[in-house]
């Protein structure tokens, strides 16, 4: 038994089942003492350095070569216990207290004028007034000045906005930031989007809050810069790899731009989810009445962050999940959560729907299309009425069903080739319920359905089915 | 038994919990294969951050490779990036938290290969963060294939025969970081003899001191030994670290200006004050005054659509968006929708504007009740949308030629830019044409769009009388043509 009496430098001893046997001791040590074993241990399968330390002179070198954390060790003092390893790595607590919720606060807002803003600013400043103080983005038209205001308005807040070398890049720091504990969020548009996948694919994965505000232009490609609906399939079906879901959030006004920012925020952090926001290239860029909230949110800090401090030493942000069962049960951990999103968390805006037997559905812009539409088919007698999905994942289907029996059809306006239709369709279908006739108005490439276009298709069926 | 005795750097958990559950041996090994350098470079890492007293605020952040299971051993705040995105994911904890001291710790595939734009990018920004890279010219975790650092000749899975200049040169990266400006401190060290363990350990601890000194962006390269993926033993595979890698990657120090102090500039806090918040974002309480007394329901009901068209430059954005604050501030509801060429000067650029009494629905204006059109495209496009019996004012110093339009329209020419010039400022021509629609359309008060224009222009006050005038003229224009 090596022991180090008197001043004596300590000498090595390493637990046999703890060396790996790659004998960078035995180069590093200049007096001979380490030799590499002969004999397999039993536990390991693998073959120990063997100790000879007559010559020794505590040098450390070795110690210093031995790549294991618990490898070879300057020997202790004398009477230590060599058949029970376990104890001799006795716990090493921490004095840090275990980190606790510490939730954010509301401050109130005097009353205020309505501001006169665009959709993207309207955004920018629903983030700010929910707490938002670390902005990261990648510019790219139509969305980029939200980006703009950001990085305009945050310095006077003592905020940071960063402008990245990518998506790519802004949705990894975006994962470091939320990781940390902070209310982060970015704005991007369609091709941006996709970039981003991956890391929104690994912020759900481990578990991660983050806001991103897609002003969806027109594709596939680079496409063009028209507004469109075409990045519904990414956000309620691909969002990246594996069995990923986060709640999508659809605004058809400036202010909606800034209450949805606001409820965004809210939900990312009270599910520890990402939060995509939906606009399309028009709502980016239009500009109208937005009025204040009656408070802002001052920022807490979550217990799972992994914040850089004492309280939050312990905690891990990742999505590596490495035993099957293990990550087996981490995605029905994510299966539940998604669960009580849908059942919770769903949102529509019904406009003159109650004794509506033509029922518009539609988001976004084309939601105010569809809202002039049923204005003027109302005016000519026709029970319309529209159905406007808040929350397109999940697919507010509770409230649809309940107009069901009223309804003799059903037409989908949207700027895509069927994106939102096809989100109606999967969730009628898993509602199993009698479905009414639906019908489509679709447009693509930046062109979006005109209210004139809704009221002509719509009493033009009707004169069809009056034929019959 | 003396209880107090621990064994090995107490920033190593003193048990490995999260490597399988940490039961039997893996509690206390950990999974690197034997003579892997990332044992070595964690256990440098974790020392310096014992002798450095920043355990509680280090984040490290693991890569994808080899090293993706650091947070099994380090006891600090750990999180697992993304292929390539740990100086990225790092970026994220810095900022969230200046007072972190956060490690970005890479291998060669994930920081030359998939992330050199994330590197590269990170180091020029300079932000405070430690790099680091441990490059031993192969990949480890996918099983031995050809890395970024992969040397001239050597084999791997994917150059079966031997890296040829068909999959190009190793990458010098201490060498390229050096070369930006972001970067305070970058050195390449290696670990095959204790003279160069003992300055590996040395460049970690300073490449963490220039965080916790505030200095700025570090790197340090380790040359490490992969002897499963070299088919080699571990003593053969330190030789051929020393014998081949070295004369490719030479150790030393490649830039260190640590004694100019601070690089980067302190990244800030954030403040919550709701005061200091609505007067960033100019909400005001004071409501503006109003001067109008009804809606304008000689022009619609209840949505009147308007449509601003010219060439860029033009300014048919600004009087769109005037259009829009002035309906807001008498209390209506409006919007604003632009639509741009992709040039910034001189492509197609129009407007569409609605103000309704209660809300606007549909905001584009396929046939708006008026259309102003700053030249002879926009009115020949535009011109036959205008719904019967609206208004279209244009410009006729440049427009000579006006389409068929609608039945009832009243067709006003307005000489906005021949006014302008007059005036001395080509650029006012919108302000004359704003002037030239509230004659024509009564819209508003003349009042409601001055004081609009007054607000617009309060911090540059000496343009409001040239405005004022511009606006004066173009009105006068329609009064003069009637």
């Amino acid at each position: 038994m090596p022991s180090s009496p008197g001043n004596e430098r300590p000498k090595p001893f390493v637990f046999a089942e703890y060396c790996k046997g790659c004998g960078r001791c035995v180069g590093a040590c200049a007096k001979d003492c380490i030799h590499a074993g002969t004999e397999i241990n039993a536990l390991t399968g693998l073959v120990p350095i063997e100790l000879h330390l007559d010559n020794c002179n505590g040098c450390g070198l070795c110690i210093a070569a031995c790549p294991e954390p618990f490898g070879l060790q300057p020997a202790p003092g004398a009477d230590f216990d060599l058949q029970d390893p376990e104890k001799m790595f006795g716990a090493r607590p921490s004095t840090a207290q275990k980190p606790t919720d510490i939730p954010a606060v509301r401050v109130p807002l005097p009353p205020m004028e309505p501001l006169v803003v665009k959709g993207t600013y309207a955004s920018a400043l629903g983030a700010l007034l929910a707490g938002c103080r670390h902005v990261y983005g990648y510019p790219i038209t139509p969305s980029t000045e939200g980006a703009e205001l950001m990085a305009k308005l945050l310095p006077k807040l003592d905020g940071v906005f960063l402008q990245a070398v990518s998506e790519v890049a802004t949705v990894n720091i975006m994962y470091g930031a939320s990781g940390a504990g902070v209310p982060c969020m970015t704005f991007t548009s369609s091709p941006g989007f996709s970039l981003m996948l991956e890391g929104v694919s690994y912020m759900i994965g481990a578990e991660l809050p983050g806001v991103f505000v897609n002003i969806m232009r027109g594709g596939p490609g680079l496409g063009n810069i028209g507004p469109e609906q075409a990045d519904v399939k990414l956000a309620c079906r691909g969002l990246g790899h594996g069995n990923t879901h986060a709640l999508v959030l659809c605004p058809a006004t400036p202010q909606e731009m800034l209450d949805l920012t606001i409820l965004a925020f809210e939900l990312t952090f009270k599910y520890r989810n990402p939060v995509v926001l939906l606009g399309d290239g028009y709502l980016g860029q239009i500009t109208g009445k937005v009025s204040l909230p009656d408070h802002m949110l001052q920022p807490g800090l979550p217990s799972w962050a992994v914040f850089g401090d004492a309280a939050h030493r312990g905690n891990v942000i990742n999505s590596i999940v490495l035993g099957e069962r293990d990550l087996e049960v981490h995605n029905e951990h994510l299966n539940a959560k998604y669960a009580r999103m849908a059942a919770e968390e769903q949102r529509a805006a019904l406009y003159e729907c109650a004794d509506a037997d033509t029922l518009l559905i539609a988001c976004n812009t084309p939601a105010q299309m569809a809202k002039g539409a049923v204005r003027a088919l109302r005016h000519q007698g026709v029970k319309a009425g529209l159905f406007r999905p808040i929350t397109l994942w999940p697919f507010p289907i509770d409230a649809l069903k309940a107009l069901l029996p009223q309804l003799k059809r059903i037409m989908v306006v949207e700027a895509s080739p069927g994106q939102i239709e096809d989100e109606l369709r999967l969730a009628l279908s898993y509602a199993d319920v009698a479905t009414p006739k639906i019908e489509h108005i679709r447009h693509m490439g930046g062109v979006l359905p005109q209210t004139n276009e809704i009221v002509e298709r719509v009493l033009a069926g009707r004169a069809q089915e009056a034929q019959r | 038994m003396s209880s107090a005795t621990t064994f090995g750097s107490p920033t190593f958990y003193s048990r490995f919990e999260r490597h399988a559950h940490g039961e039997g041996l893996k509690g206390h090994a950990t999974h690197y294969c034997a003579g892997c350098g990332h044992g070595l470079a964690h256990k440098y890492l974790a020392e310096a951050i014992d002798e450095l007293g920043i355990q509680d605020r280090t984040v490290a952040v693991s890569p994808v490779g080899c090293a993706v299971f650091m947070f099994y051993y380090l006891d600090v705040g750990n999180t697992q990036a993304a292929h390539g995105r740990a100086p990225a994911v790092a970026i994220g904890h810095k900022t969230a938290n200046p007072d972190s001291i956060v490690i970005s710790y890479q291998g060669d595939g994930d920081l030359a290969s998939i992330g050199l734009a994330e590197i590269v990018s990170t180091a020029q920004l300079g932000i405070p963060i430690s790099v680091i890279f441990v490059n031993n010219a192969i990949y480890g975790m996918t099983g031995g294939q050809l890395a970024p650092t992969t040397l001239m000749g050597q084999r791997s899975s994917t150059s079966p025969k031997g890296r040829t200049p068909m999959m190009g040169q190793p990458l010098k990266m201490a060498e390229l970081i050096a070369q930006l400006d972001g970067p305070v401190y970058v050195e390449r060290v290696a670990l095959y003899d204790n003279k160069q363990r003992v300055k590996a350990k040395k460049a970690i601890k300073k490449a963490l001191e220039c965080q916790v000194k505030g200095t700025g962006f570090s790197f340090v390269e380790v040359l490490a030994e992969c002897p499963t993926h070299l088919g080699m033993e571990p003593e053969q595979a330190e030789k051929w670290v020393q014998e081949s890698m070295v004369p490719v990657f030479p150790l030393g120090v490649k830039k260190d200006v640590t004694a100019e102090g601070p690089n980067f500039p302190t990244i800030p806090r954030p403040a919550f004050d709701a005061g200091h918040l609505l007067e960033v974002i100019d909400a005001s309480p004071d409501a503006p005054p109003r001067f109008a007394t009804a809606f304008p329901t000689h022009l619609d009901p209840t949505d009147v659509s308007l449509k601003l068209a010219g060439a860029g430059g033009d300014g048919a954005q600004t009087i769109a968006l005037f259009l829009t604050r002035s309906a807001i501030a008498e209390g209506f509801d409006s919007t604003y929708i632009p639509s741009y060429g992709p040039e910034s000067r001189g492509g197609t650029s129009y407007a569409d504007v609605h103000v309704a009494s209660e809300e606007v629905l549909s905001p584009a204006s396929p046939d708006p009740h008026v259309l102003v059109a700053f030249n002879a495209p926009s009115l020949s496009k535009f011109g036959p949308q205008v719904r019967a019996g609206g208004t279209v004012i244009y410009d006729s110093t440049v427009v000579h030629e006006v389409p068929p339009l609608a039945p009832g329209v009243r067709v006003l020419a307005v000489p906005f830019t021949a006014i302008a010039r007059d005036l001395g400022k080509v650029m006012v021509k919108n302000v004359v044409a704003l002037g030239a629609l509230q004659a024509a359309t009564n819209l508003f008060p003349a009042e409601t769009l001055l004081n609009t224009l007054r607000t617009a222009l309060k911090d540059k006050a000496a343009l409001i009388p040239l405005n004022e005038k511009a606006f004066a003229w173009g009105a006068q224009a329609v009064t003069d043509a009637r």
